[in-house]
C-alpha cells in the first residue's frame, strides 16, 4: 500500500468511527434532557428510569468518543502536517473555539453523569442544557471547517505566502449553511431513529411495557421531525454542488460530459475508462437535471470539462455514486417508516402500532441512519479528491513523509477494531440490565454513577 | 511582548495545567501497578472514583494545547510532527488504550475477576505510555538536537533525536512526577474520606516516587552538558532562579508529605510542575523548535493570532467557572454521608 493510501484510509477509518459518536454524543444528551425534564414535569417513574439508564450508556458513548476525537486531532497533524499548516494559519481559532465547546459539553457532562446525588433534581436536569447546546455548537464550528476545505475563501496566496487572512469570509464560505444544517440534522435522524430501532427490538421480543413505548415514541418522534428537514437539506445541498462543485456532483452520478436530459442512475455501477455503465441501474429519466434546475432541459456540467488528474479517480467514482444512492435510498425509506407510523398512530387514535411489520421496518431505520451519515461523509470527502483543500492544496502534497505508514494503519485498525467489538458487548450488558419497581423512590435509587454488579 | 509571545505563554499554561491534571491522572493509573498491600483493592477504587468524573475535561486540556499550538504557529507544529512522528504517534495509542481501557473497567460491569485485571493492567501501561513518548518529545527538542533549515525538507527521526539517554532519563522523570502528583492528590482525598490508613499507604509511594523524580532530575542536569548544550546553557544563562526555586519547593514539598500536611504537598507539588515547566520554557524562550525556528519565525499570520487570542479569552470566561462549578461538586462539596454512596462501596 503506498503512503499515501495508507494515510488516507487511517484517516478514512478513524472518521468514520468517530462520527458515530458524534452522533450518538450530540443527540443523547437532548434525549436525557427531555426525558428527564417529563420525568420532573410529570413526577413519571418511567421518564426518570430512561434519563439514568440511559446515562450509563452515554457515559461510555462519550469515552469512547472523545478518545477517537483525540486520535484524530493528532491524525490532523501526524499524517497531513502541510494541510495543518495551511489550515492552521487560516481557521485553526475555529478548532480552538470546537475545543472550548468541547470542554463545556465535558465538564457539564461529567456534572450530569456523576452528580445525580450531589445536585438538586432541577439544577441537576439544569446541567443537562450545557451539554447538548455545545455539542450542537462544536458540530457547527468544526463542520465548518470541512466546508472551507470544499470552498476555500477569505485568503490569498503571494509568492507561497499566505496574506489578506480574512477569518470571517473563510467561515462563511459558500458551502457553509448547507453543511452544517445537514450534519446537525443528520445526527438527530440518527439519534431518534437509532433509540427507535433499540426499543423496537425490545417490542418485538414481547417487552410491550410503557418503559419500551415510551422510548420508542420519543426516538420516532425525533426521527418524524428531522428527516423530512433533512431531505429538503440534503436536495439544497445536492443543488449547490451545480455551482460551488460541479465536479463533486458529476462525480457523484457518473456525468461525463456536459448536457442536458441528464438522468439519475439509482444503484447503477459506472464504468468510468469506457466512459458507460457496468449496469445502468434504475433509470430516472431527466433526473439530475430536474433535481438541479427543476427542469429537463437543465444542463449538468460532467467529469469531462477537467483534466482526468484534476477529478477523483475512477474507483472513487464508483464508490462516490453508490455512497450517494444508498444515502439517498435510506433516506426515502426512513422518511416512509416515520410517516406511515405517524398516520397508523393518528388513525388508531394515540394506540401505538406494533405490527411486526412496521417494528421490522423501524429497526431497519437505525442502522440506516448511521449509514447513511458515513456515505454522506464519504460523498463530501471523496468528491473533492484529488484536492484536500480544493483547487489549493493536493492531497498528494499535504500527505507526511513519514515512513511505515501502512505499520501504522495497521495498528489503528485493530485498535478500532477491538474498542467497537467491545463497546458494543458492554452496551448489550447495559440493556440486559433487570428493571426496578417503576416507583419513585425506587427509580430514583438508580444512580448511573456506581458500578452496578448484578 | 508580541501576541506571539501572549500565545506562547499561554501554551506554557496550559501545559502547566495539563501535567498537573491530566498528568495525575496517567499518574493515577501507573499507581494502580502498585495498589498491593492490605489497601491495595482500596487504594484501585480511590483512583478510580477520584478520576472519573474530572479525567475527561483535564484531558481536553491536551487537544487545547494542540489546536492552540497548530493555530498559532503553524509550521513549527507541523515540522515537529514530521520529525517525531514516531513518539508522538505511540502517544496517541497510550491515550486510546488509557482512555477505552478505564471506560471499559470503571464502567463496564466486568464480573470475571480475571478480564478486570486484564483492562486493569492495560489501563496502566497505557497510563505509562503517553506522558513517557510526550516528555521523551519535549525533552528532544529542548535539547536543540532538531534541525531545520528548511520546512520543505524535514524528514521523520528514526531515534538518533529522540530516543537518547537524556530523552529518555526526561520521559522516565515525567512517570515519577506524575506518580508523585496522583499519590499527593491521593493522600488528599483518603483522608478526606477519613481513611488515615489508606492515607499512608499513598504517602509513602509519594515519598518514593518524589525521591525517584529527585534523581532523575538530577540526572538529567548531568547529561545535559554534554547531551542538550542548547538547554544547558538557557538554564545557566536566564532560569538559574527559577531553577534554584523548583529545587526549593521540591524539597518543601517532600517535607510537607512527610509530616503528613497534605494539603500543603498538594499545593507544592503543584507549584513544583509548575515551576520545573517554567525553567524549561525560560530556558528556551523565544525558541520553539531550538536553534532554527522562534516564536516570531514560526508564527501565523497576525489576523489569525489576533481572533485566536480573543477566541481563548471568551472561553476562558464560559470555561472557568464551569470548571470550578465541576471540581465544587466533587472535589469540595460535602455529601452526607449515606447519600454519597461511593465511599462505602466496596469493590466488587
Amino acid at each position: 500500500m503506498s503512503n499515501l493510501i495508507a494515510a488516507r484510509v487511517q484517516m478514512g477509518n478513524s472518521l468514520a468511527f468517530h462520527i458515530v459518536f458524534v452522533v450518538l454524543a450530540m443527540g443523547m444528551p437532548l434525549m436525557l434532557c427531555i426525558a428527564e425534564g417529563l420525568a420532573l414535569w410529570r413526577r413519571d417513574p418511567v421518564w426518570m428510569l430512561m434519563a439514568r439508564r440511559w446515562s450509563k450508556a452515554v457515559a461510555l458513548i462519550f469515552i469512547i468518543g472523545a478518545v477517537s476525537g483525540t486520535v484524530i486531532s493528532f491524525e490532523l497533524g501526524l499524517l497531513w502536517p502541510t494541510y495543518i499548516n495551511y489550515t492552521g494559519s487560516i481557521l485553526g481559532p475555529l478548532f480552538a473555539i470546537e475545543g472550548i465547546f468541547f470542554f463545556v459539553e465535558a465538564i457539564f457532562l461529567g456534572i450530569y453523569l456523576y452528580g445525580w446525588d450531589r445536585l438538586s433534581p432541577r439544577a441537576h436536569w439544569i446541567c443537562s442544557f450545557p451539554i447538548w447546546i455545545s455539542g450542537i455548537f462544536a458540530a457547527l464550528v468544526i463542520v465548518t471547517v470541512n466546508s472551507w476545505m470544499n470552498t476555500p475563501t477569505g485568503f490569498q496566496v503571494q509568492n507561497g505566502k499566505l496574506t489578506g487572512i480574512n477569518s470571517f469570509q473563510a467561515i462563511f464560505n459558500p458551502a457553509q449553511p448547507y453543511e452544517v444544517v445537514h450534519m446537525i440534522l443528520a445526527s438527530f435522524v440518527g439519534i431518534g431513529f437509532g433509540v427507535a430501532t433499540v426499543y423496537a427490538i425490545a417490542i418485538l421480543r414481547g417487552k410491550r411495557d410503557a418503559y419500551h413505548r415510551k422510548a420508542m415514541l420519543l426516538g420516532l418522534t425525533f426521527g418524524l421531525v428531522a428527516i423530512p428537514l433533512q431531505m429538503i437539506a440534503g436536495d439544497a445541498i445536492a443543488r449547490s454542488l451545480e455551482t460551488q462543485q460541479p465536479v463533486k456532483l458529476a462525480s457523484m452520478e457518473a456525468v461525463y460530459n456536459t448536457s442536458e436530459d441528464v438522468p439519475l442512475h439509482l444503484m447503477g455501477i459506472p464504468n468510468v475508462p469506457q466512459q458507460g455503465w457496468f449496469t445502468q441501474g434504475l433509470v430516472i429519466p431527466d433526473g439530475l437535471s430536474l433535481l438541479v434546475g427543476f427542469s429537463p432541459n437543465t444542463s449538468v456540467i460532467g467529469l469531462n470539462s477537467v483534466a482526468a488528474n484534476d477529478r477523483p479517480s475512477d474507483a472513487e467514482i464508483v464508490i462516490l455514486h453508490l455512497a450517494f444512492d444508498l444515502m439517498v435510498i435510506f433516506g426515502m425509506f426512513m422518511t416512509l417508516v416515520a410517516v406511515v407510523f405517524w398516520l397508523l398512530f393518528i388513525v388508531r387514535r394515540g394506540r401505538m402500532p406494533e405490527y411486526g411489520w412496521l417494528l421490522w421496518g423501524i429497526i431497519l431505520c437505525g442502522p440506516m441512519a448511521f449509514i447513511a451519515v458515513v456515505c454522506g461523509w464519504i460523498v463530501t470527502e471523496l468528491g473533492r479528491q484529488p484536492w484536500v483543500i480544493y483547487n489549493f492544496l493536493l492531497t498528494s502534497a499535504a500527505v507526511t513523509p513519514a515512513p511505515y505508514l501502512n505499520i501504522t494503519f495497521t495498528i489503528f485498525t485493530i485498535i478500532y477494531i477491538l474498542m467497537a467489538i467491545i463497546l458494543i458487548v458492554l452496551l448489550l450488558r447495559l440493556a440486559r440490565q433487570p428493571m426496578p419497581k417503576m416507583e419513585w423512590a425506587a427509580v430514583t435509587a438508580v444512580n448511573p454513577a456506581e458500578p452496578s454488579a448484578v | 511582548m508580541t501576541i506571539a509571545d501572549v500565545l506562547l505563554s499561554i501554551l506554557w499554561l496550559a501545559l502547566i495545567i495539563y501535567t498537573v491534571t491530566g498528568g495525575a491522572d496517567f499518574g493515577g493509573g501507573m499507581l494502580e501497578l502498585f495498589a498491593f498491600g492490605k489497601t491495595g483493592p482500596r487504594q484501585e477504587v480511590l483512583i478510580d472514583e477520584s478520576m472519573d468524573p474530572v479525567w475527561e475535561s483535564n484531558h481536553v486540556w491536551l487537544i487545547f494545547l494542540l489546536v492552540v499550538f497548530f493555530t498559532a504557529f503553524p509550521p513549527a507544529f507541523a515540522a515537529i510532527n514530521v520529525v517525531l512522528f514516531i513518539p508522538l504517534l505511540l502517544a496517541v495509542v497510550g491515550i486510546v488504550l488509557r482512555g477505552s481501557a478505564f471506560a471499559f473497567k470503571v464502567h463496564g460491569m466486568i464480573q470475571r475477576s480475571r478480564s478486570a485485571r486484564i483492562l486493569s493492567r492495560i489501563f496502566s501501561v497505557a497510563s505509562a505510555m503517553t506522558p513517557f513518548f510526550l516528555a521523551l518529545a519535549a525533552a528532544s527538542i529542548a535539547s536543540g538536537h532538531i534541525q531545520i533549515q528548511n520546512e520543505s525538507q524535514v524528514v521523520t527521526n528514526t531515534g538518533s533525536d529522540w530516543f537518547t539517554p537524556f530523552t529518555v532519563t526526561i520521559g522516565a522523570m515525567a512517570l515519577t512526577l506524575c506518580v508523585t502528583i496522583a499519590a499527593i492528590y491521593m493522600t488528599v482525598e483518603a483522608t478526606s474520606r477519613g481513611d488515615t490508613e489508606l492515607a499512608e499507604a499513598f504517602r509513602r509511594r509519594g515519598l518514593i516516587a518524589g525521591a525517584l523524580t529527585a534523581a532523575l532530575g538530577l540526572l538529567g542536569l548531568i547529561l545535559s552538558p554534554s547531551e542538550a548544550a542548547f538547554l544547558w546553557h538557557g538554564l545557566l544563562d536566564k532560569a538559574i532562579p527559577v531553577v534554584i526555586v523548583t529545587m526549593l519547593v521540591g524539597v518543601a514539598a517532600a517535607a510537607a508529605l512527610w509530616f503528613r500536611r497534605y494539603g500543603w504537598a498538594r499545593v507544592l507539588i503543584v507549584a513544583e510542575a509548575a515551576f520545573l515547566l517554567l525553567s524549561w520554557g525560560v530556558s528556551q524562550y523565544p525558541y520553539i523548535i531550538p536553534p532554527d525556528v522562534t516564536a516570531a519565525s514560526a508564527s501565523s499570520p497576525q489576523q489569525t493570532q489576533v481572533f485566536l487570542l480573543v477566541g481563548i479569552i471568551i472561553a476562558l470566561i464560559i470555561v472557568v467557572p464551569s470548571l470550578w462549578f465541576l471540581f465544587y461538586v466533587f472535589k469540595l462539596k460535602k455529601v452526607a454521608p449515606d447519600v454519597g454512596g461511593a465511599a462505602q462501596k466496596p469493590a466488587e
